[in-house]
């Protein structure tokens, strides 16, 4: 049974550790060099970003009663004119102003925000988009889908291809390292110091956690 | 220079010794960002069940001094320990409201100078919340500039995130050049590489050049 398990267990193991790890590499590495730009709250290029492209649309066609609806199902109104003002991506926040007729708007894409100011009674909006550079694109795909606005969030199909592939990644990392356990396990001469390593890796994680959640 | 053999078998010691030292961070963020990714799941749920408590402290009006150092001497006097947060603008220099988080904790202070009190809400979490908060515990926000990281120990967990990225980078760059080695595997792994790849450019840069077009 040992000769069994040895002999098609871990190449099979082995290779499903190197294929699967390629593949989501990449995806690594978008939310391991995104941690820096997050832990530092620094951006290559100005946090504050300069409005790259600004514009008014009038004679806009709004839907019915768009200050009255629920927030989703005003996120599902408000795509149709996303459309008529030529600007694709995710809802990310819809802000409400009733005294001045007014829905404030942010729609994103990774590397660019979009604000659109609507006055749904004068049927006019202002348009000013602003990039946010690759470092803004690898932050936001990092954060996305998130915690926040959960009830609007995924309102764009690209939004929910990300959470599954985010979501993919994490279940693919968890994965990869039960297998890389396991491929250390078979190195008999490596033990001694792997698992000196992971001994020290746990002391100082639940150390740092300890000191801080105390 | 060393030779081929040797900068392989380094790396490979690199590969596996990198992931056991990061298990448990690795652990720990992969977790918690399934957690934020699916705030619906109702077993991880923390902030309704939250407890709270307030209390009301005299204290001694700190000396004249930035915010920060009258917030310090606030935290002193009233045994609180964590990251200061700056909530609101202040406008009466009598009146100073602030907020102390650490994992699990929350302190909303409100401390009233003249009549030389303090009072104190206090927000407990549970351990879904400490992982929670573990995940996105830095001390600083993108494009907030008023927060800056006060407390020596989110400067080592920020520190510990940066060496955690670090890592996972230098297992990324490592197994990449040990399936490199292995000229069987080349090309299915090439594939695997590339549709990684692709995929990733595709949502980082063809997203938004999709969408201008």
């Amino acid at each position: 049974m040992m000769v069994f398990s040895r002999t098609r267990f871990y190449p099979i193991v082995r290779d499903l550790h190197l294929y699967f790890g390629l593949l989501i590499s990449p995806f690594v590495l978008v939310f391991a060099f995104s941690v820096f730009f997050l832990v530092h709250a620094w951006l290559p290029r100005a946090t504050g970003g300069s409005v790259s492209a600004r514009h008014t649309a009038t004679g806009l066609r709004l839907p019915l009663n768009l200050d009255k609806l629920e927030i989703r199902q005003r996120v599902e109104a408000l795509r149709p004119v996303l459309d008529q003002l030529g600007v694709a991506g995710e809802i990310y926040s819809i802000r409400h102003v009733p005294r001045e007729h007014r829905l404030v708007i942010t729609v994103s894409v990774p590397g660019r925000e979009t604000a659109i100011d609507l006055d749904y009674e004068q049927n006019i909006a202002a348009v000013a988009a602003r990039e946010t550079g690759l470092a803004g694109a690898l932050v936001y795909l990092h954060k996305s889908p998130g915690p926040h606005l959960a009830a609007i969030r995924g309102n764009w199909a690209m939004t929910q291809i990300w959470r599954f592939l985010a979501d993919a990644s994490a279940y693919v990392v968890l994965f990869l390292s039960i297998s890389g356990i396991y491929l250390w396990t078979v190195l008999r001469a490596e033990r001694t110091v792997g698992l000196v390593l992971m001994v020290l890796g746990a002391a100082s994680f639940f150390g740092m956690v300890y000191a801080l959640a105390r | 220079m060393p030779s081929p053999a040797k900068l392989s078998l380094w790396n490979r010691k690199l590969h596996y010794y990198a992931g056991l030292y990061f298990l448990f961070f690795l652990w720990l963020f992969v977790f918690t960002g399934l957690l934020l990714n699916h705030p619906g799941w109702s077993f991880a749920e923390f902030w309704p069940k939250r407890q709270q408590s307030v209390l009301e402290r005299q204290i001694q009006p700190p000396r004249a001094g930035t915010d920060l150092d009258q917030a310090r001497d606030l935290m002193r006097q009233l045994s609180i320990v964590g990251e200061i947060d700056w909530t609101v603008t202040r406008s009466d220099p009598k009146e100073f409201d602030f907020r102390v988080t650490r994992p699990g904790r929350i302190f909303e202070i409100h401390a009233d100078f003249n009549q030389r009190r303090a009072i104190v809400q206090r927000t407990g979490l549970n351990a879904w919340g400490v992982l929670h908060i573990l995940h996105t515990f830095t001390g600083v926000r993108l494009g907030d500039n008023r927060n800056q990281r006060d407390w020596a120990l989110t400067t080592v967990w920020a520190l510990a995130m940066d060496a955690v990225a670090a890592g996972v980078i230098l297992m990324v760059l490592s197994g990449i050049y040990m399936w490199y080695g292995l000229i069987r595997k080349r090309p299915l792994g090439a594939a695997a590489l590339a549709l990684g790849t692709l995929t990733c450019l595709w949502f980082a840069i063809g997203l938004k050049l999709w969408t201008s077009s």
